[in-house]
């Protein structure tokens, strides 16, 4: 308790310098410098208001003889005002300092003084003499018109910069950038009051014809941060111009997502949707250049984390929300796909948009044989010296899950030797930076482990066991060896698919927990 | 039904001793009933919004009221005008409170506890006093905020928000006074042309006349069947001026000049009034044979550019407006005599110069100008 006293005190002064110089609020600097602060000082102000509740109001004074002055400091600055809860925080302070029973003439001008602040904050009118006057003579209360007020003057100014952005030649009715940057700053303290939601929209689409960016950092900050904290709901329009203009906040908002993946429990790949949809990344990802910035996050991250799985699996599911926005369109691709994959080749690109569940089984040997190609053509026709190629095609390729999936399927599905462009595609996907005769070996060492899933197939008992011994036959026993990893992928796949396999899955999963559930996947 | 009626007759008084001294007697306990009594009839906002008939039967009471409190002439409102009101019958009755030096400090105390309790007091349905008092406080600050940062006057005024929202708010209370007496609007705005800067209500009323007709707020009404049109405030309106000579000459000479167009435009009543009004200005007009030009004998006369600009205005407006001023001005050139020359009508004047300044303007933009009737 002591030390948080201490605390108050040192933060009262620095608060009583800051309040003395912003003043009323009313040049840029202390416009901006208050807009910075906002946040910390309502937090101080909390603190102050839990300290003084427990204090009667002489004590009050006796602790901070000079509360008084910093609280109307605070009231006479609108942006203050203005923000989130800071105008009902400086009111419960205020009242701690009301006298119950002034007991001297002193005692009762606090009083006095203290309602006047009060009844500035809540009613005293700063307005128009004549709008007051009128107001008053038809007998309406500020209650019943400010939201009126307020309204009609957020609808006007919405429509003037839309119609500066669209009559740019007019020079008439533009609007000066300093009016513009001027109700940014303005925008922050209240950017969590629905009421003003159509002059935030305004704000960010409507870009006017200035070359450089005029909008105050502080603005576009307070935005993302509202939209994070879900304080405001915006059309995705809206945020997509936010993150185009204010590269920063596209990338808190990755950061953000990213937090939220790490700090939950285990992430079903529905929650992990969620998560994406929510944040508004998929959708506005139509855009390529929000797109490409998105992309090369998860790249570094997938870098980083050396290919986890939990990053590969949260790049799958932000592709399908992204393919499932870009159909949602309603119209064709406005961009080529080269703007959005520009390291890869078009042809393939192409192909690995389409939609695995919409080609017919007959079909799958054929299509996955075509981008097991396209693949090693890209992989392998590289010259030595570059290895973003191979990188590149392979980061493309595992941006779609489904191909992995369906080749699984196909080589558990069917009584043929297994196909050996299956077979790449899927070492690949577990192994891109092996080399050609390691690749070979895993490839072989599949081969072996489908012969022996297909003998249990034909066979009429089926063990556990018999699981087991399959997969046994690996040399590896490093677990994240790319054969290691196909092989439970594999293995998985029989469990559920193969028509005995789910009799002996139990069993399964008590025989070997480690090694079976160390598969990636939901 | 008719303890709920006297309950609001109860209320209604306090409200009006509130803004008085007689506060000074109250005590904590006293103010914590009147806010029970706010709170119960807020409740019943609620409840009964979507009640037509009690709704309406207390409507009627709170008319009933304000007739007796003097009436629409007196141009006093009482602080429940209306069934909305009940909605926020506490926060009325809390800041006349709150300014009222008279209130004693114990009494002053209980009031500030019970409205701000302070944090944790989540409240189920409603919104809480303390909520609705702090969200005033933060629209009032945005209304500041946005008034000295970034708003300017529109010059269109019929689009500018402060004139607008005055425009609004005569409109609502002018169909109300309607609901409550059929004479009620006309005595109502003598009232508050008595008493009120005359200016800006003149310049209300025009932009009031050019509001768009209103569709029903989903979010506001509670009831579905009323529906806020503007129709019935205009027509008040513009019955009262008409009825109203000095105020329409008033009127007349206040407002900008085109703004005065739109609004003969879009209430085609008052075209023959204001034309009436144009013509008698124009006749106390006479020819300066020295100087060349129309002058005027009183200083308030309307001098010749601004007669020359008013029907300039007026022709180029659309269609049955410029019709019906072109003719009234071939109608008072033919009385003064069917003149061609110039300076011995003032209406054949006005025709000249109406028809060259077409011209010139055929000249400056190529287009072939309107008054080819003239």
């Amino acid at each position: 308790m002591a030390q948080d006293s201490v605390d108050l005190s040192c933060d009262y002064q620095f608060w009583m310098q800051k309040l003395s110089v912003w003043d009323q609020a009313s040049t840029l600097e202390t416009q901006q410098d208050t807009c910075l602060h906002l946040a910390q000082f309502q937090e101080f102000l909390r603190k102050m208001y839990e300290a003084l509740k427990e204090m009667d109001s002489n004590t009050v004074i006796e602790r901070f003889p000079t509360i008084g002055q910093l609280l109307a400091k605070a009231c006479w600055n609108p942006f203050i005002l203005a923000y989130d809860e800071s105008q009902k925080i400086l009111i419960w302070c205020l009242c701690c300092l009301i006298n119950k029973e002034p007991q001297n003439s002193g005692q009762s001008k606090l009083n006095y003084w203290i309602q006047g602040l009060l009844s500035h904050i809540l009613s005293a009118l700063r307005f128009d003499k004549e709008v007051a006057l009128f107001t008053q003579g038809l007998g309406y209360a500020p209650i019943d018109y400010y939201p009126g007020l307020l309204k009609n003057m957020v609808l006007s100014l919405a429509s003037e910069l839309r119609e500066n952005h669209l009559n740019g030649f007019n020079t008439q009715r533009r609007m000066a950038p300093e009016r513009v940057a001027s109700l940014s700053r303005v925008c922050v303290p209240l950017i969590t009051l629905p009421d003003v939601d159509p002059l935030v929209e305004a704000l960010l689409i409507c870009h006017g014809h200035e070359p450089q960016e005029i909008l105050q950092q502080e603005f576009f900050e307070a935005v993302n941060e509202a939209i994070l904290l879900k304080k405001i709901s915006l059309p995705v329009s809206a945020v997509v111009c936010l993150w185009l203009r204010h590269l920063p906040s596209l990338e808190k908002t990755m950061l953000h997502l990213f937090e939220k993946l790490i700090s939950s429990e285990r992430n079903c790949l529905r929650r992990i949707e969620c998560f994406i949809k929510d944040s508004l990344l998929s959708q506005a990802a139509c855009h390529p250049a929000i797109f490409r910035v998105v992309d090369e996050i998860f790249r570094c991250a997938l870098l980083e984390t050396d290919g986890a799985p939990e990053v590969i699996a949260t790049i799958q599911v932000f592709t399908q929300c992204f393919v499932e926005a870009l159909e949602k369109e309603n119209k064709q691709l406005q961009f080529t796909l080269k703007t959005y994959f520009p390291y890869t080749s078009p042809s393939l690109a192409t192909v690995l948009l389409q939609d695995p569940q919409g080609i017919p089984q007959g079909q799958w040997l054929q299509t996955l044989k075509h981008i097991s190609e396209l693949l090693r053509k890209a992989v392998e026709d590289q010259t030595h010296g570059s290895c973003r190629g191979p990188f590149e095609s392979w980061f493309l390729f595992i941006h779609f899950g489904g191909w992995a999936e369906m080749a699984a399927e196909q080589l558990l599905m069917s009584a043929a030797e297994p196909p050996t462009a299956v077979l790449w595609l899927l070492a690949f996907y577990y192994g891109p930076c092996d080399g050609r005769q390691q690749r070979t070996q895993t490839m072989v060492q599949v081969k072996a482990v489908l012969g022996h899933l297909r003998a249990m197939c034909r066979s009429t008992t089926l063990s556990a066991k018999d699981l087991q011994t399959a997969a046994g036959q690996g040399t590896d026993t490093d677990p994240r060896a790319p054969a290691q990893q196909l092989i439970r992928h594999l293995l998985l796949n029989f469990l559920l698919w193969a028509p005995r396999g789910h009799m002996i899955a139990r069993d399964a999963i008590t025989l070997g927990p480690d090694w079976f559930l160390m598969s990636c996947g939901d | 039904m008719e303890s709920l009626l006297q309950h609001l007759d109860r209320f209604s008084e306090l409200l009006a001793v509130s803004r008085t001294t007689h506060v000074s007697t109250w005590d904590p306990a006293t103010v914590r009933r009147a806010l029970q009594w706010a709170r119960y009839l807020r409740h019943i906002h609620q409840r009964f919004g979507r009640h037509g008939r009690i709704r309406m039967a207390l409507e009627r009471r709170l008319h009933n009221h304000w007739r007796q409190e003097g009436g629409f002439g007196r141009g006093l409102v009482p602080g429940l005008a209306n069934f909305q009101a009940l909605g926020r019958c506490d926060v009325l009755l809390t800041l006349r409170l709150l300014e009222n030096r008279a209130l004693g400090d114990a009494a002053r105390h209980h009031l500030l506890q019970q409205l701000f309790p302070g944090p944790g007091v989540p409240d189920a349905d409603e919104e809480t006093l303390q909520e609705s008092l702090a969200s005033l406080a933060r629209r009032r600050s945005a209304v500041h905020l946005l008034r000295f940062n970034g708003y300017r006057e529109n010059p269109n005024l019929q689009e500018d928000s402060l004139m607008k929202t005055q425009a609004e708010l005569l409109l609502e209370r002018l169909q109300e006074v309607g609901k409550a007496e059929a004479e009620g609007p006309t005595r109502f705005l003598s009232s508050l042309w008595e008493r009120l800067p005359k200016n800006n209500f003149l310049k209300v009323i025009a932009v009031a006349l050019l509001q768009p007709p209103l569709s029903p707020r989903p979010q506001e009404e509670l009831e579905p069947g009323i529906h806020k049109t503007h129709g019935e405030g205009s027509q008040a309106l513009v019955h009262w001026l008409l009825g109203n000579s000095e105020v329409f000459a008033a009127f007349c000479r206040a407002l900008p000049v085109g703004l005065l167009t739109l609004v003969t435009s879009r209430h085609p009543a008052l075209s023959p009034v204001y034309l009436g009004l144009l013509t008698d200005w124009g006749q106390r007009l006479h020819y300066d044979l020295q100087k060349g030009i129309w002058v005027g004998t009183e200083p308030q006369d309307v001098p010749w550019e601004e007669l020359h600009d008013r029907f300039l205005s007026l022709c180029q407006a659309p269609s049955p407006l410029k019709d019906e001023v072109l003719t009234s001005l071939e109608t008072c050139k033919a009385q003064d005599g069917d003149f061609e020359v110039p300076g011995l009508s003032i209406w054949t004047d006005l025709l000249l110069a109406l028809r060259s300044g077409a011209f010139r303007k055929k000249q400056i933009l190529g287009f072939s100008p309107d008054l080819s009737s003239v």
